[in-house]
Protein backbone atom coordinates (compact mmCIF):
# COMPACT_ATOMS: atom_id res chain seq x y z
CA UNK A 1 0.00 0.00 0.00
CA UNK A 2 2.76 2.71 0.66
CA UNK A 3 4.47 1.56 -1.95
CA UNK A 4 2.13 2.26 -4.23
CA UNK A 5 1.18 5.19 -2.90
CA UNK A 6 5.01 6.35 -3.11
CA UNK A 7 5.05 4.55 -6.71
CA UNK A 8 2.58 6.99 -7.53
CA UNK A 9 4.23 10.24 -6.10
CA UNK A 10 7.22 9.29 -7.62
CA UNK A 11 5.79 8.92 -11.37
CA UNK A 12 3.58 12.50 -10.90
CA UNK A 13 7.01 14.03 -9.60
CA UNK A 14 8.83 12.30 -12.60
CA UNK A 15 5.89 13.52 -15.13
CA UNK A 16 6.43 16.93 -13.94
CA UNK A 17 10.10 17.30 -13.73
CA UNK A 18 10.17 15.59 -17.59
CA UNK A 19 7.84 18.37 -18.60
CA UNK A 20 10.22 20.97 -17.53
CA UNK A 21 13.14 19.26 -18.94
CA UNK A 22 12.18 18.49 -22.11
CA UNK A 23 11.70 22.72 -22.04
CA UNK A 24 15.31 22.87 -21.83
CA UNK A 25 17.24 24.11 -24.62
CA UNK A 26 19.25 20.66 -26.80
CA UNK A 27 22.66 20.05 -25.04
CA UNK A 28 25.24 19.73 -27.60
CA UNK A 29 24.62 22.93 -29.84
CA UNK A 30 27.87 25.48 -29.14
CA UNK A 31 25.41 28.53 -29.10
CA UNK A 32 23.48 27.49 -26.18
CA UNK A 33 23.57 30.35 -23.11
CA UNK A 34 25.44 27.69 -20.51
CA UNK A 35 28.47 28.36 -23.52
CA UNK A 36 27.91 31.79 -24.45
CA UNK A 37 28.31 34.06 -20.77
CA UNK A 38 30.61 33.88 -18.58
CA UNK A 39 31.88 30.48 -19.95
CA UNK A 40 33.20 32.60 -23.13
CA UNK A 41 35.07 34.68 -20.77
CA UNK A 42 36.65 32.20 -18.89
CA UNK A 43 37.49 30.11 -22.27
CA UNK A 44 39.13 33.87 -23.37
CA UNK A 45 41.69 34.55 -20.97
CA UNK A 46 41.33 32.19 -18.19
CA UNK A 47 44.84 30.69 -18.78
CA UNK A 48 46.02 34.12 -17.69
CA UNK A 49 43.98 35.04 -15.31
CA UNK A 50 44.15 32.23 -13.01
CA UNK A 51 47.21 30.61 -13.89
CA UNK A 52 46.01 27.31 -15.16
CA UNK A 53 45.39 26.01 -18.59
CA UNK A 54 42.61 23.16 -17.35
CA UNK A 55 39.92 25.85 -17.11
CA UNK A 56 38.17 23.90 -14.85
CA UNK A 57 40.95 23.97 -12.52
CA UNK A 58 40.93 27.78 -13.29
CA UNK A 59 37.27 28.18 -12.39
CA UNK A 60 37.02 26.03 -9.26
CA UNK A 61 41.09 27.70 -8.00
CA UNK A 62 40.51 31.55 -8.99
CA UNK A 63 37.03 32.59 -10.16
CA UNK A 64 35.09 30.94 -7.82
CA UNK A 65 37.28 30.04 -4.98
CA UNK A 66 35.28 30.82 -2.54
CA UNK A 67 32.77 28.65 -3.86
CA UNK A 68 35.55 26.17 -3.40
CA UNK A 69 36.93 27.31 0.10
CA UNK A 70 33.03 26.98 0.60
CA UNK A 71 33.79 23.23 0.09
CA UNK A 72 36.74 22.50 1.84
CA UNK A 73 34.79 24.06 4.61
CA UNK A 74 31.86 21.49 4.05
CA UNK A 75 34.43 18.17 3.96
CA UNK A 76 36.37 19.83 6.79
CA UNK A 77 33.12 20.33 8.80
CA UNK A 78 31.97 16.58 8.14
CA UNK A 79 35.25 15.63 9.48
CA UNK A 80 34.90 17.43 12.50
CA UNK A 81 31.22 15.81 12.91
CA UNK A 82 32.39 12.60 11.85
CA UNK A 83 35.39 12.64 14.36
CA UNK A 84 32.56 13.80 17.06
CA UNK A 85 30.14 11.76 16.88
CA UNK A 86 32.72 8.47 17.19
CA UNK A 87 34.33 10.37 19.91
CA UNK A 88 31.11 10.11 21.79
CA UNK A 89 30.60 6.96 21.38
CA UNK A 90 34.29 5.54 22.39
CA UNK A 91 33.44 6.89 26.01
CA UNK A 92 31.12 4.12 26.39
CA UNK A 93 32.79 1.67 25.27
CA UNK A 94 36.20 2.08 25.14
CA UNK A 95 38.05 -1.38 23.82
CA UNK A 96 36.69 -4.32 21.13
CA UNK A 97 38.09 -7.37 20.57
CA UNK A 98 40.98 -8.22 18.36
CA UNK A 99 39.18 -10.24 15.83
CA UNK A 100 40.28 -8.63 12.82
CA UNK A 101 39.80 -10.96 9.68
CA UNK A 102 43.20 -11.15 7.70
CA UNK A 103 43.01 -10.56 4.14
CA UNK A 104 43.92 -12.83 1.35
CA UNK A 105 47.27 -13.21 0.27
CA UNK A 106 46.79 -12.52 -3.15
CA UNK A 107 45.14 -9.47 -2.15
CA UNK A 108 47.14 -8.27 0.41
CA UNK A 109 50.48 -8.65 -2.39
CA UNK A 110 48.45 -7.01 -5.12
CA UNK A 111 47.76 -3.94 -2.87
CA UNK A 112 51.48 -4.23 -1.57
CA UNK A 113 52.78 -4.10 -5.58
CA UNK A 114 50.50 -1.56 -6.39
CA UNK A 115 51.24 0.98 -3.63
CA UNK A 116 53.99 3.09 -5.08
CA UNK A 117 52.12 3.53 -8.66
CA UNK A 118 48.81 4.24 -7.06
CA UNK A 119 50.71 6.88 -5.05
CA UNK A 120 52.69 8.05 -7.66
CA UNK A 121 49.41 8.26 -10.38
CA UNK A 122 47.82 10.35 -7.14
CA UNK A 123 50.70 12.71 -7.32
CA UNK A 124 50.78 13.38 -10.93
CA UNK A 125 46.96 14.07 -10.62
CA UNK A 126 47.39 16.51 -7.92
CA UNK A 127 50.69 18.39 -9.73
CA UNK A 128 49.85 18.33 -13.17
CA UNK A 129 45.97 19.05 -12.73
CA UNK A 130 46.27 22.32 -13.34
CA UNK A 131 47.72 21.68 -17.49
CA UNK A 132 45.92 17.64 -17.48
CA UNK A 133 42.77 16.65 -16.80
CA UNK A 134 42.52 16.12 -12.63
CA UNK A 135 43.19 18.43 -9.63
CA UNK A 136 43.26 18.74 -6.43
CA UNK A 137 40.44 16.95 -5.56
CA UNK A 138 40.84 14.07 -7.48
CA UNK A 139 44.11 13.50 -6.67
CA UNK A 140 43.29 13.43 -3.26
CA UNK A 141 40.68 11.04 -3.57
CA UNK A 142 42.92 8.96 -5.17
CA UNK A 143 45.23 8.91 -2.42
CA UNK A 144 43.38 8.57 0.06
CA UNK A 145 41.74 5.93 -1.46
CA UNK A 146 45.14 4.47 -1.41
CA UNK A 147 45.66 4.47 2.30
CA UNK A 148 42.21 3.09 2.88
CA UNK A 149 43.32 0.02 0.90
CA UNK A 150 46.67 0.30 2.96
CA UNK A 151 44.58 0.14 5.86
CA UNK A 152 42.38 -2.88 4.86
CA UNK A 153 46.07 -4.98 4.41
CA UNK A 154 47.83 -3.73 7.28
CA UNK A 155 44.99 -3.28 9.93
CA UNK A 156 43.46 -0.37 10.61
CA UNK A 157 45.40 -0.35 13.94
CA UNK A 158 48.70 -0.19 12.01
CA UNK A 159 47.55 2.46 9.91
CA UNK A 160 46.34 4.73 12.60
CA UNK A 161 49.37 4.24 14.45
CA UNK A 162 51.52 5.53 11.09
CA UNK A 163 49.70 8.44 11.51
CA UNK A 164 50.21 10.68 14.56
CA UNK A 165 48.14 12.61 16.06
CA UNK A 166 50.01 16.11 15.20
CA UNK A 167 50.30 15.19 11.95
CA UNK A 168 46.57 14.70 11.38
CA UNK A 169 45.78 17.62 13.30
CA UNK A 170 47.95 19.98 10.30
CA UNK A 171 47.03 17.46 6.99
CA UNK A 172 43.38 17.82 7.91
CA UNK A 173 43.24 21.53 8.03
CA UNK A 174 45.75 22.45 5.98
CA UNK A 175 43.74 22.74 3.15
CA UNK A 176 41.28 25.74 4.71
CA UNK A 177 44.77 27.56 6.31
CA UNK A 178 46.35 27.39 2.62
CA UNK A 179 43.12 28.79 0.51
CA UNK A 180 42.53 31.23 3.86
CA UNK A 181 46.36 32.60 3.41
CA UNK A 182 45.97 32.96 -0.34
CA UNK A 183 43.00 34.75 0.01
CA UNK A 184 44.32 37.29 2.71
CA UNK A 185 47.44 37.57 0.44
CA UNK A 186 45.47 38.84 -2.37
CA UNK A 187 43.34 40.76 -0.33
CA UNK A 188 47.15 42.35 1.18
CA UNK A 189 48.64 42.60 -2.12
CA UNK A 190 46.03 43.31 -4.68
CA UNK A 191 43.31 44.84 -2.49
CA UNK A 192 40.83 42.14 -3.13
CA UNK A 193 40.34 38.26 -1.75
CA UNK A 194 42.14 35.66 -3.86
CA UNK A 195 43.98 38.12 -6.36
CA UNK A 196 46.99 36.60 -7.69
CA UNK A 197 50.21 38.09 -8.26
CA UNK A 198 51.02 39.69 -12.22
CA UNK A 199 53.76 37.17 -12.85
CA UNK A 200 52.33 34.34 -14.49
CA UNK A 201 55.00 31.85 -13.16
CA UNK A 202 53.98 33.56 -9.54
CA UNK A 203 50.14 32.50 -10.17
CA UNK A 204 51.20 28.96 -11.34
CA UNK A 205 53.01 27.99 -8.14
CA UNK A 206 50.12 29.63 -6.17
CA UNK A 207 47.76 27.07 -7.77
CA UNK A 208 49.81 24.06 -7.33
CA UNK A 209 50.34 24.79 -3.91
CA UNK A 210 46.56 25.20 -2.95
CA UNK A 211 45.98 21.90 -5.39
CA UNK A 212 48.89 20.17 -2.81
CA UNK A 213 46.58 21.47 0.02
CA UNK A 214 43.47 20.97 -1.23
CA UNK A 215 44.26 17.11 -2.45
CA UNK A 216 46.21 16.73 1.33
CA UNK A 217 43.00 17.87 3.21
CA UNK A 218 40.91 15.79 0.74
CA UNK A 219 43.08 12.56 1.42
CA UNK A 220 43.12 12.65 5.01
CA UNK A 221 39.58 13.66 5.27
CA UNK A 222 38.50 10.56 3.55
CA UNK A 223 41.24 8.55 5.96
CA UNK A 224 39.82 10.06 8.96
CA UNK A 225 35.89 8.98 7.76
CA UNK A 226 37.43 5.42 7.03
CA UNK A 227 39.20 5.16 10.54
CA UNK A 228 36.41 6.63 12.61
CA UNK A 229 33.86 4.29 10.24
CA UNK A 230 36.06 1.58 11.53
CA UNK A 231 36.74 2.29 15.21
CA UNK A 232 32.37 2.42 15.18
CA UNK A 233 32.31 -0.92 13.17
CA UNK A 234 33.89 -2.96 16.16
CA UNK A 235 31.84 -1.57 18.46
CA UNK B 1 18.38 11.45 -15.68
CA UNK B 2 14.50 12.07 -14.27
CA UNK B 3 14.10 8.55 -14.66
CA UNK B 4 17.73 7.85 -12.66
CA UNK B 5 16.42 11.02 -9.94
CA UNK B 6 12.87 9.07 -9.96
CA UNK B 7 14.36 5.60 -9.16
CA UNK B 8 16.44 7.05 -6.36
CA UNK B 9 13.24 9.03 -4.91
CA UNK B 10 11.40 5.42 -5.10
CA UNK B 11 14.04 4.58 -3.35
CA UNK B 12 14.48 7.04 -0.43
CA UNK B 13 10.50 6.74 -0.07
CA UNK B 14 9.90 3.11 -0.04
CA UNK B 15 13.16 1.68 1.22
CA UNK B 16 13.57 1.22 5.45
CA UNK B 17 16.71 0.33 5.32
CA UNK B 18 18.79 3.58 5.93
CA UNK B 19 21.76 2.45 4.40
CA UNK B 20 19.29 1.69 1.53
CA UNK B 21 17.81 4.98 1.41
CA UNK B 22 21.60 6.49 1.29
CA UNK B 23 22.14 4.66 -1.67
CA UNK B 24 18.74 5.64 -3.03
CA UNK B 25 20.10 9.72 -2.24
CA UNK B 26 23.24 8.61 -3.62
CA UNK B 27 21.19 7.55 -7.03
CA UNK B 28 19.54 11.01 -6.74
CA UNK B 29 22.30 13.09 -6.68
CA UNK B 30 23.97 10.87 -9.81
CA UNK B 31 21.20 12.21 -11.67
CA UNK B 32 21.48 16.12 -10.76
CA UNK B 33 25.15 15.91 -11.54
CA UNK B 34 24.91 14.00 -15.12
CA UNK B 35 22.23 16.50 -15.96
CA UNK B 36 24.39 19.43 -15.24
CA UNK B 37 27.08 18.25 -16.68
CA UNK B 38 25.04 17.04 -20.08
CA UNK B 39 24.00 20.56 -20.41
CA UNK B 40 28.10 21.62 -20.47
CA UNK B 41 28.53 19.50 -23.65
CA UNK B 42 29.00 20.81 -27.17
CA UNK B 43 28.51 17.72 -29.81
CA UNK B 44 32.17 17.08 -31.33
CA UNK B 45 33.12 19.90 -29.13
CA UNK B 46 36.83 19.24 -26.64
CA UNK B 47 37.34 18.97 -22.76
CA UNK B 48 38.46 22.84 -21.67
CA UNK B 49 42.03 21.95 -21.56
CA UNK B 50 44.04 25.08 -23.44
CA UNK B 51 47.61 24.61 -24.87
CA UNK B 52 47.15 20.87 -25.74
CA UNK B 53 46.18 20.92 -28.93
CA UNK B 54 42.76 20.53 -28.75
CA UNK B 55 40.15 22.82 -30.82
CA UNK B 56 37.84 25.63 -30.25
CA UNK B 57 34.61 24.35 -29.39
CA UNK B 58 35.37 24.15 -25.56
CA UNK B 59 32.99 22.36 -23.44
CA UNK B 60 31.59 24.56 -20.64
CA UNK B 61 33.93 24.64 -17.69
CA UNK B 62 31.77 26.13 -15.04
CA UNK B 63 29.65 22.83 -15.65
CA UNK B 64 32.22 20.66 -14.67
CA UNK B 65 33.34 23.13 -11.81
CA UNK B 66 30.15 23.29 -10.27
CA UNK B 67 29.68 19.23 -9.96
CA UNK B 68 33.29 18.63 -8.91
CA UNK B 69 31.93 21.01 -5.89
CA UNK B 70 28.72 19.04 -5.60
CA UNK B 71 30.40 15.70 -5.94
CA UNK B 72 32.60 16.62 -2.76
CA UNK B 73 29.61 17.94 -0.42
CA UNK B 74 27.74 14.69 -1.54
CA UNK B 75 30.45 12.78 -0.31
CA UNK B 76 30.61 14.45 2.80
CA UNK B 77 26.32 14.10 3.40
CA UNK B 78 26.88 10.51 2.54
CA UNK B 79 30.23 9.66 5.14
CA UNK B 80 28.46 11.88 7.84
CA UNK B 81 24.98 10.00 7.31
CA UNK B 82 26.70 6.35 7.76
CA UNK B 83 28.36 7.36 10.56
CA UNK B 84 24.96 8.54 12.14
CA UNK B 85 23.85 4.97 10.85
CA UNK B 86 26.36 3.42 12.72
CA UNK B 87 25.61 5.11 15.76
CA UNK B 88 21.88 4.40 15.33
CA UNK B 89 22.72 0.37 15.41
CA UNK B 90 24.59 0.71 18.36
CA UNK B 91 22.30 2.51 20.54
CA UNK B 92 18.75 1.09 19.05
CA UNK B 93 20.34 -2.21 17.56
CA UNK B 94 18.96 -2.15 14.24
CA UNK B 95 18.93 0.27 11.16
CA UNK B 96 15.46 -0.94 9.76
CA UNK B 97 13.15 2.07 9.98
CA UNK B 98 9.64 0.10 10.97
CA UNK B 99 11.89 -1.70 13.96
CA UNK B 100 13.35 1.54 15.37
CA UNK B 101 9.61 2.56 16.00
CA UNK B 102 8.92 -0.22 17.21
CA UNK B 103 11.62 0.37 20.03
CA UNK B 104 10.81 3.64 20.14
CA UNK B 105 7.43 3.00 21.73
CA UNK B 106 8.06 2.06 25.38
CA UNK B 107 9.84 5.30 25.83
CA UNK B 108 7.19 8.17 25.06
CA UNK B 109 5.18 6.92 28.23
CA UNK B 110 8.06 8.12 31.05
CA UNK B 111 8.38 11.74 29.45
Amino acid sequence: MRNALALVVVIVLAGLMMAGVSQLPPPGSPDGAVHRHVAAHYIDGGKEAAGAPNLVTAVLLNYRALDTYGEVVVIFAALLAVLAVGLAGHSRGPQRGADELPVSPVVDLVIRLLAPFIALFALFMILEGHVLPGGGFQGGVVLGALMILLGLVLGPRRLRRMLPTPALFWTRSVALLAFALVAVAGLALAGWLFALPEQYWLRELIIVGLELAIGIGAAFALVGFYLSLEADRHR
Amino acid sequence: MVILFAIGLYVVLTKQNLVKKIIGLNIMETAVFGLIVTSGMVTGGSPPLLGQGLEPPYASPIAHALVLTGIVVALSVTALALVLIIRVKAECGSIELDELQVDLQPLEPDQ
